[in-house]
């Protein structure tokens, strides 16, 4: 053939037109070479990982805080990273290797992995490794489990799709020529947008809701009054798409901040709980397992305050007695304490609301209560100072200056065995701490003057405060060690408040995770504009794959869409989280009645903030790779044809 | 005679819609050789549109196979062919589908782009073919400041960036005024005489048709 032979059609061995079907011997039907949709290699890797993941974790931990002594949030992190960097591994070799996301593979890896798992729990006794989790009952369990296998799946996925994603072409491509064009063009966010949406989000929605309503009333209005002079307006409308990666975009922002403020205000309530703790009861705590080995307890202390990261200390004796004023009585905590160096461990001279606390040792100083009417009974001798906290002396209807008599069940020998005894004091002072529990429980003697009343020659203890109360369990073993061990022992604030402390972290960490469900609501609304998005280019896109653009360049299109929708929701949130958090420190009232606090505590944990914002980035990028493979299997010719 | 550029040997294609079976394309056999401009008609639904996605390997056929330089383009798995179209195929369609928010030049380089060319060659060899094509003035504009006849030839442009052997055009001129699609025949011609580009044109336009050098007929899914 040469050109310019433009006569009848003359195409090689053409057939004559009407050709029957037998003419010709048909050539063999096709079989075009295609990857599995499942593939067993890959099931295996992905197992694996899941798997292996999972069994490391324990070793991780037992390596990093046993062995290594991390402190316990680094160990818990680096064990999680440790894991999850295995499993990612695995799911990367899998996705690189076989060229696919293995999405299917992993479904039925982490299937076989609960299969496993449940018939070992079938079979035989819970292994020793979860008895923790076992002594929270059967359904605890197995959901805790199952969780895990769900985030070992998370990691092998996030390892299998990043692989895939980069080379899933059988070639490493770490560029984004095209793709972030293709991406900006779809997304079409100009900066303009960006600064309203921000202005929008960050105002609340309802400043933002009151200015589009009334624009569009103005609109509306505008377009009727066109209509009726019969003139066609056209209003410059904004895309459907663009509308749906704004919504997205604010609906991750607001996830993100709420997420943000409720953790922020849980730890500002702990940290609130800590102080006061703190403050009240000493970091650590020397006792003995005998009677009276605190006889000498100025030797003691002198010892104790030569250890290294000891602050100071302080001798207490500690009983519990029944108070009573007239008619009314109430049992508390007689803690016998050294007004000299109380003030050096807790801070209960900071938190004197009446009386003064050198009034225990100067009784004589302490004033008649003034009330109308009633004239304090002179008494014949100077009665022994006492302090009472605040709800104390509410229950008891006493004012500085009032006696009180203190009942101890432990008085001196009788016929009939031991006799309680009795004896009166006078309010010396009130104190309020804050905490409920101490403000309606505890009452302070001088130490003499209780080691008298109770026949003690001996302290119960000594309260130590330390530099650096996180190292309170280091700290008060070496005190013990410098004492010569047996018969003293320590404890410190954590382990005297470990059931408080558990509890508000199992509170933090249920309502992160609660919370977490709402940023991954708000993902799916990532998920639905990406559809959308997928939809309306589906031509575009078949014209990239006409220009030779691969599954992965595709879905590196719309995962980078999502991620910046995403990326963008977050850094927003995280803003508009902090804003929040700092519009309402200390400025929301709360009764202090119920809440033992006068307004509402805010504490900014940077980790805290950046988790929340890398896990709506996490989140995100999961929510892309369902519309971001459905756009990169779209066939090119049905793409072609939809139009 | 040289070794034909394509050579088409029994190619069928059947779709599934449902329980039915339609057979769309009943056993072509063609060669192209290396620098024709062939014109391929027919009436709607006579196959042109799967027949020209066949040949730019969109689509996979059911039977047959078809020879690109001797080798067996279905022989490949979809990465493979989809590396091959970008090394030496170009496509043309009826609506552009240029990228709005990019000028001339950004979407005449997308080829190179998806290709990983360095953004400066891709810009320099983007910057050719639009003179190539007339545009050179017109590079730095939109697509929404082109006229429709304008915003083909940009599609052209896009097209020849990585200099394909093969080009196939799917009615470039069916969204145009007779006026301007004659232009880009005309253009079309001319690239072909000048650059010795192989083409292939589908069209309805059987006036413009005739004046391609060799034209094919397409009816029932058969040449004719």
């Amino acid at each position: 053939m040469t050109e310019g032979s433009s006569s009848a059609p003359a195409a090689g061995p053409t057939p004559t037109p009407p050709a029957p079907e037998t003419a010709r011997p048909r050539a063999p039907q096709a079989g075009h070479p295609a990857p599995p949709v499942f593939s067993p290699f890959a099931f295996v890797l992905v197992f694996v990982g899941l798997l292996g993941g999972l069994a490391l974790a324990p070793v991780a931990h037992a390596f990093f805080a046993s062995r290594l002594g991390l402190p316990a949030p680094v160990a818990t992190g680096l064990t999680v990273a440790a894991a999850a960097l295995f499993a990612a591994s695995m799911g990367a070799v899998a996705g690189w290797g076989f060229r696919r996301l293995a999405a299917f593979e992993i479904v039925a890896a982490l299937l076989a992995w609960a299969a496993v798992l449940e018939l070992r729990l079938w079979l035989g006794p819970v292994p020793a490794l979860l008895a923790g989790l076992a002594a929270q009952g059967t359904f605890i369990l197995h959901l805790s489990l199952v969780g895990l296998g769900i985030f070992a799946a998370i990691a092998v996925f996030l390892g299998s799709s990043l692989a895939f994603l980069f080379a899933g072409t059988g070639k490493a491509e770490l560029s984004f020529s095209y793709e972030s064009y293709v991406a900006r063009s779809h997304l079409k966010l100009g900066w303009r947008t960006l600064v309203l949406l921000f202005a929008f989000v960050l105002t609340g929605i309802v400043p933002g809701m009151l200015f589009i309503l009334v624009r569009s009333f103005l609109r509306a209005a505008a377009e009727r009054r066109a209509y009726v002079r019969g003139e066609l307006v056209r209003t410059p409308r904004m895309p459907a798409t663009l509308l749906m990666t704004l919504i997205s975009i604010g609906a991750v922002a607001f996830g993100v901040s709420a997420v943000i403020v409720v953790l922020s205000v849980m730890s500002g309530f702990s940290a609130d709980l800590k102080r006061k703790i703190l403050g009240h009861t000493a970091h650590g705590m020397v006792q003995s397992y005998g009677q009276d080995d605190f006889g000498d307890w100025r030797e003691i202390r002198r010892k104790t305050l030569a250890v290294k990261g000891v602050r100071s200390a302080t001798p207490f004796l500690y009983q519990e007695v029944m108070l009573s004023s007239g008619q009314n009585l109430t049992g508390a905590i007689l803690k016998g304490i050294d007004p000299a160096t109380v003030g050096t461990v807790i801070d209960l001279p900071q938190s004197m609301e009446a009386g003064r606390l050198e009034w225990l040792t100067r009784p004589a100083d302490i004033p008649s209560p003034r009330r109308d009417g009633a004239e304090a009974p002179p008494s014949g001798r100077t009665l022994p100072g006492i302090l009472l906290g605040r709800g104390l002396a509410q229950s008891l209807r006493v004012m500085v200056g009032d006696p009180v008599n203190v009942l101890s069940p432990f008085g001196d020998l009788g016929p009939t065995g031991p006799q309680p005894k009795s004896r009166p004091f006078r309010v010396a002072g009130i104190f309020y701490s804050g905490m409920y529990e101490y403000d309606t429980k505890f009452a302070y003697l001088d130490l003499e003057a209780a080691q008298r009343f109770f026949g003690a020659t001996s302290a119960t203890g000594l309260e130590v405060k330390l530099v650096e109360p996180e190292a309170a369990r280091a700290v008060m073993d070496r005190v013990v060690f410098a004492l010569g061990q047996w018969p003293y022992y320590a404890r410190d604030w954590s382990e005297m408040n470990r059931p408080l402390f558990a509890a508000l972290q199992q509170e933090k960490v249920a309502m992160a995770v609660v919370m977490g469900f709402l940023i991954q609501l708000a993902t799916f609304t990532i998920v639905a504009t990406l559809i959308m998005m997928v939809l309306e280019k589906r031509r575009e896109i078949a014209v990239l794959k006409s220009m030779g653009a691969g599954v992965p360049g595709i879905m590196r299109i719309f995962v980078i869409e999502g991620l910046v929708i995403g990326g963008l929701g977050a850094l927003f949130g995280v803003i508009l989280g902090l804003v929040f958090c700092f519009a309402i420190d200390k400025r929301i009232p709360l009764n202090p009645e119920i809440y033992y606090i006068t307004s509402l505590p805010v504490l900014i944990d940077a980790a805290q903030v950046a988790l929340a914002g890398l896990g709506a980035v996490l989140l995100s990028y999961l929510a892309t790779l369902y519309p971001a493979s459905k756009a990169a299997r779209l066939h090119p010719v049905d793409g072609l044809r939809s139009e | 005679m040289p070794a034909p550029l394509v050579r088409i040997e029994g190619l069928e294609k059947d779709y599934l819609t449902g329980e039915r079976r339609l057979q769309v394309l009943r056993g072509l056999d063609v060669e192209i050789a290396a620098g024709e401009l062939v014109a391929l008609t027919g009436p709607s639904g006579a196959g042109k549109s799967t027949f020209l996605h066949l040949l730019g390997t969109l689509d996979v056929p059911t039977r047959g196979r078809i020879l690109f330089d001797g080798r067996d383009v279905f022989d490949q798995d979809e990465d493979e062919r989809a590396r091959f179209r970008s090394e030496s195929i170009g496509f043309v369609f009826q609506s552009h589908h240029l990228l709005p928010e990019f000028t001339a030049l950004e979407n005449a380089m997308m080829p190179a782009l998806i290709r990983r060319t360095p953004r400066e060659q891709a810009r320099r060899r983007a910057a050719e073919v639009l003179a190539l094509v007339g545009l050179a003035e017109r590079a730095g504009h939109r697509p929404g400041e082109l006229s429709g006849g304008e915003q083909q030839r940009v599609a052209i442009a896009r097209a020849l960036c990585l200099a394909p052997r093969l080009l196939l055009a799917d009615e470039p001129t069916g969204n145009l005024d007779p006026q301007t699609a004659e232009g880009i025949h005309q253009l079309l011609v001319d690239l072909n005489a000048r650059t010795g580009i192989t083409a292939v044109v589908v069209t309805h336009n059987e006036r413009l048709a005739g004046e391609l050098p060799r034209r094919l007929r397409l009816l029932q899914g058969r040449l004719v």
